[in-house]
């Protein structure tokens, strides 16, 4: 039993009505931290989108007459964040920094949020040995910090892009399933759900309509939370140098690991990236917190 | 409740076993062996051939695997590739070191607490809006990115605490325990020991600062959902005092899940003391293993991936069975 | 009037007291203490028994050879040894002795000590005969007394014999040019007999298949005559020398030495920035403009030690005629690829050694970047414009002699098809795949490779790239005259004959060209700038005996 799973308990005791979505959606209206969420993830995936309009030069082109005094120049009215130690506009890479970013932290989810489901699914569900099983598999995989797990991952499929994609993407998976195997034994031994039984409603069809829209709303949360958390991942597994192995990459994490030497001399190198980072997740995070209090049904009558 | 941690530690066997295996495959799987990593240009094939005898990386993968179960069971872990001491020497060195900053970072964190209750005692008003928003702020700073701008507003720029290390290397003491604050404290030299702490400070703060975010948040829904139960009501209309009211049911309640959440953050200070350590060059198992992948140093990998991922798993073992001796709900279950 | 005087000597007390105190807290002063990064730990204490540069640095200043570089040259000059002469065609070495050293545990410098020296390395058995323990003995004396292990060559060595206290007479079996320049590196140092039967140095075992020293010599009482003695080792922490009052020569200025690892670059840069060390070695080229533009430091040149060259793999395709060869020499813009990627911290190398090793030919064939001549040379070949050639690079990695292998590559790259080349890139990861490839000879016509020297010879050059089997393999050739021309320069004991051998295979290596050396590249340190009179030397070490801090 983990705190995890209480939680999950927790919140999977109502039953579903749509009287919780719209509940749900109009505090979430009225919560300015949200709001404020909103905007900053809003503008990152704007920017993301829509990269190859906003930026100003080319994210891979160098130019090295411009380092002729040793490195770097800063913020200047041509190149509105500096230039890197490689002569490129960082402004142009930020913004198309943000696609990869976008692309990892979605696809990472994505992975964990899918295969951990269907653990987690078929582990409360199916009960019994195949139960103890899965959630032994998952036990040993969370018994291995999640840095580290990611970086065995990595170190064993060699460094790159997709590969650290997967690697974060693994590490989701135990959550995701311990998330929704909480949720589903939550609702199973509730008494709508053996009203439901005894009246002879078969399993498929409580799953599909009480079940699982129960278990919606901790996975929606838990999902906004992972995007943040995968993109910080991303990032250090970036710094410590297995990330994108193309250093022209304009992905913010490895565009961090260079930087820091430069920290007397040029710190805005590592500062704007990193305040990118902080800015996109703080924004996932935001949403992601706003979304658990608006959907907590303790909250319901002291909006 | 004897029963409930016997069957705990029964279970741990298969994690243990599953968790053995899964870092020999592991370490199989990665690319390259070490005398690529060693020899660099002079890797010529006879060198390659050699160092693969040596490590009996060219036998049976089973009996590969039995030898290192039957190796492993006596407690030793194998020699490092670079430095050619026995893993288990480095590990006693290594490990103090990071629990040093472990437990620094954990004190550090624990600020999160009366954090957390202030946020919750004004909920609803500016300032539960801000600490709410700078403890997500907290969550959201990749923490080397963090431990980067400490060292730059703190050590580079203002020069007030060091960059790297444990302690100044002028100063010798001795240290049987390798613990530096104790070491430092036995001499009875109070200079050597706040020269221990000032290199102490940053890197706790870093490595710190996201669970302290975390236990500030859950302090403050803790405290929250206390302050609306039954008997905290009745505690008021019977007329104790807030500060009463508070010590004896608000936060005695409420630090059930707040104990939890500290024991949980382990996870989270072990990979983050991976990256603070790189950082700060702190000598612990963070920069230890983040130099064994660069150099497939094996040995070490192995053992300290395993030693690591036992110690995380019995303080998870160790939490549950606190949550359950304090709750008794969780062991009907 | 005495109450006075008194308040007056008390007074004046204090202040002395006060400036007393004030003038020893460290750090703002001159001090007598230097503290040094390196990247990593020592091996061993025992430099017999090392082979990592780390290592050597410390036991540099520990120990001393019987002759040595001149600091921050290729030179070689008497140390322990005064005086030597070869006789029977190089097969018997005379030494005559520096008189009155000692070694740091009071035990005398003799003649005696030098053969216990030399009988000990011949007479290494069991673990001690693993490449893992004596990588640089194996690598110069061949084998040992009794080989136990196959595959270890017959030994070099045949006896040592004392003749009075400094005279000392060593019998070789055959005729090596390389026994005489090898006794300058480090793990032939002359180390304290005594010390070494008390501590345990022949105490070893193979553990998984690698050497461990288990005596307690390696560790805690590592003896020799050098400028320095040893005073503590925290292992992974820290190394600390004091000077040794009784040195025979110049006595050191610093009183005390701490040596540090940093395994980060960044670190340790930002570790001397903020004044926690004073100098610190294996300054990455990025960060030479940083340390230049700080007020408060400076860069440490080393004089270069290693080479990059482009391989010409003529096994297969074009590259066996001479002329595609040249136009590969003639199309390659080196100037332009060091003068961009090199940081400041290059130069176009013209042969496959660097110019501060003796055997330097004065005069080569040189390559100015000519796309036209290329051209010409092409349509005059069997491989017409275009020519079709595949040219691997390596990624993930940074090495000394080549910082920046992918922005090398696609320079070059342009430069080639300026010149009449059509280059089709591989690349690989250094590790596992590219180093194997490239010594196998499976990574194309061209490819990006290197060299750091090991010790100051030019057998470690040329004679690792071009002996018969990595001739073969590497490079795809078998030269019978360049062949002959190692061999004979490898086995002349002579010094000026060497010398000359080495002259002229490297003109016929240039002419040949059998590759395409690009670049030399001089790793630096940084240090305060308070830190003057420490010098770095080619091999990848530092003397600390001349260097005062403030």
């Amino acid at each position: 039993m983990s705190v995890a799973e209480l939680e999950a308990r927790e919140v999977g005791l109502e039953g579903p009505s749509s009287g919780l979505w719209s509940e749900a959606w109009r505090r979430l209206r009225h919560n300015p931290s949200a709001i404020v969420g909103f905007v900053m993830v809003g503008t990152f995936v704007f920017v993301a989108l829509f990269a190859p309009l906003i930026a100003t030069h080319d994210p891979l082109e160098q130019d090295l007459s411009l380092l002729n005094g040793g490195c770097c120049p800063g913020p200047s009215a041509e190149h509105w964040f500096g230039v890197d130690a490689l002569g490129r506009d960082l402004f142009s890479r930020v913004v198309y920094g943000a696609r990869y970013s976008l692309l990892i932290g979605v696809v990472s989810v994505a992975v964990g949020l899918s295969i951990g489901l269907l653990i987690g699914a078929i582990a409360g569900y199916a009960g019994g040995w195949v139960d103890s099983l899965l959630m032994r598999l998952m036990d040993i995989m969370l018994s291995i910090p999640g840095l580290l797990l990611a970086i065995g991952i990595v170190a064993a499929l060699g460094p790159g892009l997709v590969q650290i994609m997967i690697a974060v993407g693994v590490t989701q998976i135990p959550i995701f399933a311990r998330l929704l195997r909480g949720s589903i034994l939550a609702t199973k031994e509730t008494d709508y759900i053996l009203a439901a039984r005894s009246v002879g409603i078969r399993g498929r069809v409580i799953l599909s309509s009480h079940v699982i829209p129960n278990s919606i709303s901790p996975v929606i949360v838990q999902g906004t939370l992972a995007l943040a958390t995968a993109i910080i991942d991303v990032a250090g597994l970036g710094f410590l140098g297995l990330g994108p192995q193309d250093p022209s990459t304009p992905e913010w994490g490895t565009m961090l690991t260079d930087t820091t030497r430069y920290l007397q001399t040029a710190p805005f190198l590592a500062l704007i990236p990193g305040a990118a980072i902080v800015i996109s997740v703080l924004g996932f995070n935001l949403i992601g917190d706003g979304l658990r209090e608006a959907l907590d049904p303790r909250f319901r009558g002291r909006a | 409740m004897l029963k409930f941690i016997v069957r705990r530690l029964l279970l741990l066997v298969p994690i243990l076993i599953g968790l053995s295996f899964l870092v020999f495959i592991w370490i199989r799987a990665l690319p390259g062996g070490p005398a690529e990593a060693l020899l660099g240009e002079r890797a010529t094939p006879e060198a390659i051939a050699k160092i693969e005898r040596d490590y009996g990386l060219n036998k049976p993968i089973t009996v590969q695997y039995w030898d290192y179960v039957k190796t492993t069971a006596t407690g030793d872990l194998g020699t490092s590739v670079t430095t050619r001491r026995a893993v288990t020497d480095e590990l006693k060195q290594r490990f103090p070191a990071t629990i040093e900053l472990a437990i620094a970072a954990m004190l550090f964190s624990l600020l999160g607490i009366p954090l957390g209750f202030f946020a919750a005692k004004h909920y609803g008003k500016a300032i539960d809006s801000a600490s709410l928003f700078v403890s997500l702020l907290g969550v959201s700073v990749p923490i080397f990115f963090l431990a980067i701008l400490l060292k730059y507003v703190f050590a580079v720029q203002l020069g007030w605490l060091p960059t790297t290390g444990r302690v100044d290397a002028r100063i010798d003491f001795d240290h049987p325990t390798n613990f530096y604050l104790l070491d430092s404290l036995w001499t009875g030299d109070f200079s050597i020991f706040w020269d221990c702490v000032k290199h102490l400070i940053l890197p706790a703060i870093a490595l710190g600062s996201i669970p302290l975010a975390i236990i500030a948040r859950i302090t403050r829904a803790a405290v929250l959902d206390v302050q609306n139960e039954d008997y905290v009501r009745v505690a008021r209309a019977k007329g104790l005092s807030p500060r009463e009211v508070d010590s004896r049911h608000v936060l005695r309640n409420a630090l059930l899940p707040i104990i939890t959440i500290i024991g949980l953050q382990t996870g989270l200070l072990l990979s983050g003391a991976v990256l603070t350590e790189t950082v700060f060059a702190w000598p612990g198992i963070g920069t230890w293993l983040v130099d064994a992948i660069r150099s497939r140093n094996f040995p070490v990998l192995q053992g300290g991936i395993l030693f690591v991922s036992v110690i995380f798993v019995l303080v998870n073992l160790a939490v549950d069975v606190t949550y359950a001796v304090v709750n008794p709900k969780i062991r009907v279950s | 009037m005495r109450g006075i005087a008194l308040k007056a000597i008390l007074a004046l007390a204090a202040c002395a007291v006060l400036v007393v105190t004030l003038g020893n807290s460290s750090g703002s002063k001159a001090s007598s203490t230097l503290i040094f990064a390196g990247a990593a730990d020592p091996t061993y204490l025992d430099p017999a028994l090392a082979s990592d540069g780390e290592t050597f640095r410390v036991t540099e200043q520990m120990y001393e050879g019987l002759v040595a570089l001149k600091p921050g040259t290729t030179k070689v000059i008497p140390k322990l040894a005064l005086k030597w002469k070869s006789a029977n065609r190089g097969k018997t070495w005379t030494f005559w002795l520096r008189h009155g050293v000692k070694f740091h545990d009071g035990t005398p410098f003799n003649a005696a000590a030098v053969c216990a020296n030399f009988n000990r390395w011949y007479n290494w058995s069991g673990a001690f005969q693993d490449p893992s323990a004596t990588f640089y003995y194996q690598a110069i004396y061949g084998g040992f007394k009794h080989n136990e292990v196959s595959g270890l060559q017959p030994p070099l060595y045949r006896s040592c014999a004392a003749k009075g206290q400094y005279k000392a007479i060593v019998k070789l079996r055959k005729a090596s040019g390389t026994f005489f320049p090898s006794l300058v590196i480090a793990p032939f140092s002359m180390q304290s007999p005594t010390a070494m039967r008390k501590y345990g140095a022949d105490q070893g075992e193979l553990r998984n298949g690698t050497f461990r020293a288990t005596g307690s010599y390696a560790f805690e009482h590592p003896t020799g005559t050098g400028p320095f003695k040893f005073k503590s080792w925290t292992i992974g922490q820290k190394v600390e020398i004091v000077r040794n009052d009784k040195y025979w020569g110049q006595k050191a200025k610093l009183s005390r030495v701490i040596i540090q690892p940093i395994s980060d670059s960044t670190a340790r840069l930002q570790a001397l920035q903020n004044h926690d060390v004073n100098a610190y070695d294996l300054a990455a080229p990025q960060d030479i403009p940083t340390l230049s533009g700080n007020s408060s430091l400076k860069v440490i040149k080393r004089p270069a030690f290693n080479v990059a060259y482009v391989t010409i793999h003529q096994g297969s395709g074009p590259m066996k005629e001479l002329k595609v060869r040249q136009a590969v020499a003639y199309g390659l813009n080196r100037k332009g690829v060091v003068n961009q990627f090199y940081y400041g911290t290059g130069k176009v190398a013209q042969e496959f050694m660097p110019p501060s090793l003796y055997g330097y030919a004065k005069k080569v064939q040189t390559y100015a970047y000519n796309p036209t001549k290329a051209k010409q040379l092409l349509n005059s070949s069997s491989c017409h414009v275009p020519c079709h050639i595949d040219f691997w690079y390596p990624t993930a990695v940074s090495r000394p002699y080549m910082p920046d292998p992918v922005r090398n590559f696609q320079g070059f790259q342009a430069s080639l098809e300026n010149s009449g080349f059509s280059v089709t890139p591989h690349s690989a990861p250094w590790r596992p795949t590219y180093v194997a490839k490239v010594n196998e000879g499976s990574a194309g016509d061209l490819n990006l490779i290197g060299w750091t020297g090991d010790y100051a010879d030019p057998d470690n050059f040329v004679g690792t790239f071009f002996n018969q089997t990595t001739a073969n393999a590497q490079f795809g050739f078998s030269n019978a005259s360049i062949n002959s021309l190692l061999l004979k320069a490898k086995n002349e004991a002579n010094f000026a004959k060497r010398v000359a051998l080495y002259q002229k295979l490297n003109q016929q290596l240039m002419k040949y060209l059998p590759g395409v050396p690009y670049a030399h590249a001089t790793p630096a340190l940084g240090a305060e700038k308070r830190v003057h009179n420490l010098i770095a030397t080619p091999v990848g070490g530092v003397w600390f005996q001349y260097a005062t801090v403030g």
